[in-house]
């Protein structure tokens, strides 16, 4: 069933929100199709997030103001990203690595669609996404940066003679530096817009990396800067009576807003507007579209070549880590391994041995746990300090450099040390991502993130059980690389890893520390680590199938 | 305290610390790492909360007790691991025990019992006399076949040894051999080593800090009595 992801749709957005945006999450540590946090938005074409998805008819009945733009409306679904087959349960699609081996950024491919009011942009974007064989697309619009009206603009716009179709109404700057950032692969936050107040929400939209970007607006085109960072220009080109006839139907059926108001504004600005600053930038076009959205052959082609240049950048992470030959090296630098103690040795037997009951297993794994963090703990950059003592003499001790230290886990397994980071590091703050391999690829993918706010300015704790290729852990890094963590502020942590995992890990970021309390010689063709504990969340959580090696 | 009189002890303090004398085999400092040092350093720190002083005495005691059981007897032993690959371990033997020294001692079971969780814990009391300031035991209680076993004795801070002598004396008394007790400490005074070095020579001794002053509000401050 997993051949055939595109027959499913995914979670949505791996946007890490900021705190003060919950949404509501099941407790059974089942992420499930957690959207529609979208429809309460004041700006219906806010950036989305979106893996391949069918685009769903906006049945939001919510009262709105009437709209005077020439915005479209779109929501997208999200949906199931669960199968359950044999009582397991399968995830079909996260985000696939968007990085090479070496953990470097793979820049997203970004489509730029323009076209007049109402000529059927958003049409063209939806059926892009759902021909394109890529899970992970983000739609960013360009509604979302329109300016900050003042006072006697907002008045203006209340009767209709704001000109928002106009290149001043829009701020270019702010759109560039979104842009720019998510073609770098990093976090930005993306403003809301809100059509009542014409201002910005005080939250935004957290958007976080793509395979492929997809901006599109009336005036997408316009300039000179945006124009360089589009990778493939679409111009959708619909009949002008098409669009008026869209407009005025959508206007007054959807909008309740009189016929002489719509042609008023149509007249004096949308019209003018779309011969003075659209229309001119077809030029700038690579491919022009008429007719919009009914035009499959068109949009069949997009979709091919947005294929083939995928394909060029695509990559096979995992399985090319498994077979890189690095095993003769040295281990690196980066490497801390924690000396090998009678205790340490035991409790690795006891963990290790598949005859051990899950009581002990949790038991001697918490042990091993403490004490691979206290042994991390020390590689943080400390400081002196001369105390005073209850025996009235100084005293020179250390002191951690900074307390800005948080937890990231890497879903399940590394879930299983957070409760001995929070006992050796008081009140720490934990984040969680969570990785998952696809079953019929073989590659992770990433499904969700919730990191700490400002997690830029902390010392980062990473941890995951057990790292085998290391797939899972370049990811996560290259997650934690793209909120602007440091290199070197990065630890990671775990009880046991592969030689291989080790080399792919130091070699795509050296700078990164590797804790871990033993080092195995293999990795098996299920890319377990041989000798290593088997699925170390399995047994720590008692999900063990009856035969997974 | 005068200023010169204590910068005085403080020199000393330090001189002390610098001397390399070799106490043996049998004494064993915990692998130093700054780390460590923040804990003693908290520890030490007149200005810690009590709830901070607790947790990172806890953390403390953890990391030495850890360090304990490896000085405990263990054999080869190999067994098959999930993926059907032989893993090469050990295997400690059984038959441990713990005796912790009342009260101080007794801030150390918790981290045995999150080593090992049904370990037999012994006790002693050992008291001062108001006058004399000699050492007396006034309480022990053991499992019965204590001589049988290997002893892990606890005791957090040492400046003189000599409750840790009397403790050790009673232990004896009771059939247990010098080479199958650990002792396990946070803090001692190369005074106290010294001491306990000379009564005891097959005992084993190990902490995270020697230090020619001990920091003697240990148990006031992890009990709260202070």
């Amino acid at each position: 069933m997993s051949e055939n992801p595109q027959s499913i749709d995914v979670p949505s957005s791996c946007s890490s929100e900021s705190d003060t945006n919950e949404r509501p999450e099941t407790e059974n540590g089942t992420v499930y199709s957690h959207d529609s946090g979208y429809e309460n938005e004041c700006c219906p074409a806010s950036p989305i997030t979106v893996p391949s998805l069918r685009p769903r008819l906006n049945s939001v009945n919510k009262p709105r103001r009437q709209r005077t733009t020439s915005t479209s409306q779109n929501t997208i679904r999200a949906n199931e990203a669960i199968i359950r087959c044999n009582q397991r349960t399968i995830y079909t699609a996260g985000r696939p690595p968007w990085y090479n081996t070496q953990g470097q950024q793979v820049e997203p491919f970004v489509i730029g669609i323009c076209g007049g009011s109402a000529s059927g942009k958003t049409t063209v974007a939806q059926k892009i996404i759902e021909s394109l064989d890529v899970p992970w697309v983000t739609l960013l619009s360009m509604d979302c940066f329109y300016k900050i009206l003042n006072h006697k603009q907002h008045e203006a716009a209340e009767r209709n003679e704001y000109n928002f179709d106009h290149p001043d109404s829009f701020d270019f700057s702010l759109m560039i530096d979104v842009l720019k950032k998510l073609k770098e692969g990093r976090k930005v936050e993306v403003p809301v817009y809100n059509f009542v107040t014409h201002s910005r929400e005080i939250h935004t939209k957290t958007m976080y990396g793509a395979n492929v970007i997809i901006f599109e607006g009336i005036l997408t085109f316009h300039s000179a800067e945006v124009l360089e960072m589009l990778d493939m220009k679409i111009f959708v080109d619909t009949d002008a009576d098409i669009r008026l006839a869209r407009r005025l139907k959508r206007d007054i059926s959807q909008r309740g807003r009189d016929l002489g108001g719509v042609l008023k504004q149509y007249s004096t600005m949308v019209k003018p507007s779309y011969s003075n600053y659209i229309a001119p930038t077809m030029q700038h076009a690579d491919i022009i579209v008429p007719r919009g959205g009914e035009n499959i052959i068109a949009i069949q082609l997009i979709v091919q070549h947005v294929n083939t240049q995928l394909q060029l950048r695509g990559f096979k992470v995992r399985e090319h880590l498994a077979h890189s030959e690095m095993l003769d090296l040295p281990m690196p630098s980066s490497l801390f391994l924690l000396p090998e103690t009678p205790q340490i040795k035991g409790l690795h037997t006891f963990i290790r041995n598949a005859n051990t009951s899950r009581d002990e297993f949790i038991f001697y794994s918490n042990r091993l746990i403490r004490l691979v963090l206290e042994y991390a703990l020390s590689l943080m950059p400390f400081k002196n300090v001369a105390i005073e003592t209850p025996q009235a003499i100084s005293y020179d001790g250390k002191r951690m450099a900074s307390n800005r230290i948080c937890g990231v886990s890497i879903l399940r397994a590394g879930e299983t040390m957070e409760q001995a980071v929070s006992e050796v590091c008081k009140n720490i703050r934990i984040g969680k991502i969570l990785i998952q391999t696809n079953q019929s690829t073989g590659e992770p993918e990433l499904y969700y993130l919730r990191l700490p706010k400002d997690i830029k300015d902390y010392r980062v704790i990473l941890m995951d059980a057990t790292v085998a290729t290391g797939a899972a852990a370049i990811m996560a890094i290259r997650v934690l690389l793209d909120h602007d963590v440091p290199e070197e502020n990065i630890l990671l942590v775990s009880l046991l890893m592969a030689e291989i995992g080790v080399h792919s890990i130091a070699y795509a970021f050296p700078k990164v520390q590797i804790v871990t309390s033993a080092v195995d010689p293999e990795i098996n063709d299920k890319f377990y680590v041989i000798p290593g504990i088997g699925n170390f969340g399995d047994r720590y959580f008692g999900t063990e199938p009856n035969s997974e090696y | 305290m005068t200023r010169s009189s204590e910068d005085n002890m403080n020199n000393v303090a330090e001189e002390i610390n610098k001397m390399e004398v070799d106490y043996g085999k049998n004494f064993k400092i915990i692998p130093p790492n700054d780390q460590i040092k923040e804990l003693q350093t908290i520890l030490r720190d007149k200005n810690t909360s009590r709830s901070d002083f607790k947790f990172y005495a806890d953390r403390l005691i953890r990391l030495v007790i850890e360090e304990s059981l490896n000085q405990l007897p263990y054999s080869d032993c190999s067994v098959i691991t999930p993926t059907g690959a032989i893993y090469d371990g050990l295997k400690y033997r059984s038959g441990n025990c713990g005796v912790s020294i009342v009260r101080s001692g007794e801030a150390m079971e918790k981290g045995l019992r999150e080593c090992c969780r049904s370990i037999r814990i012994g006790k002693i009391l050992v008291e001062s006399d108001a006058d004399t300031h000699e050492a007396k035991v006034v309480y022990a209680r053991f499992p019965e076949d204590i001589s049988k076993r290997q002893v892990l004795l606890m005791y957090p801070i040492m400046s003189t040894g000599n409750t840790v002598v009397q403790a050790v004396n009673v232990l004896k008394e009771h059939g247990v051999s010098e080479q199958c007790i650990i002792l396990s400490n946070l803090f001692c005074t190369p005074v106290a080593t010294q001491m306990i070095i000379n009564h005891f020579p097959e005992m084993k001794i190990l902490t995270s800090e020697l230090h020619v002053i001990a920091p003697n509000h240990f148990g006031q401050k992890y009990f709260g009595t202070d």
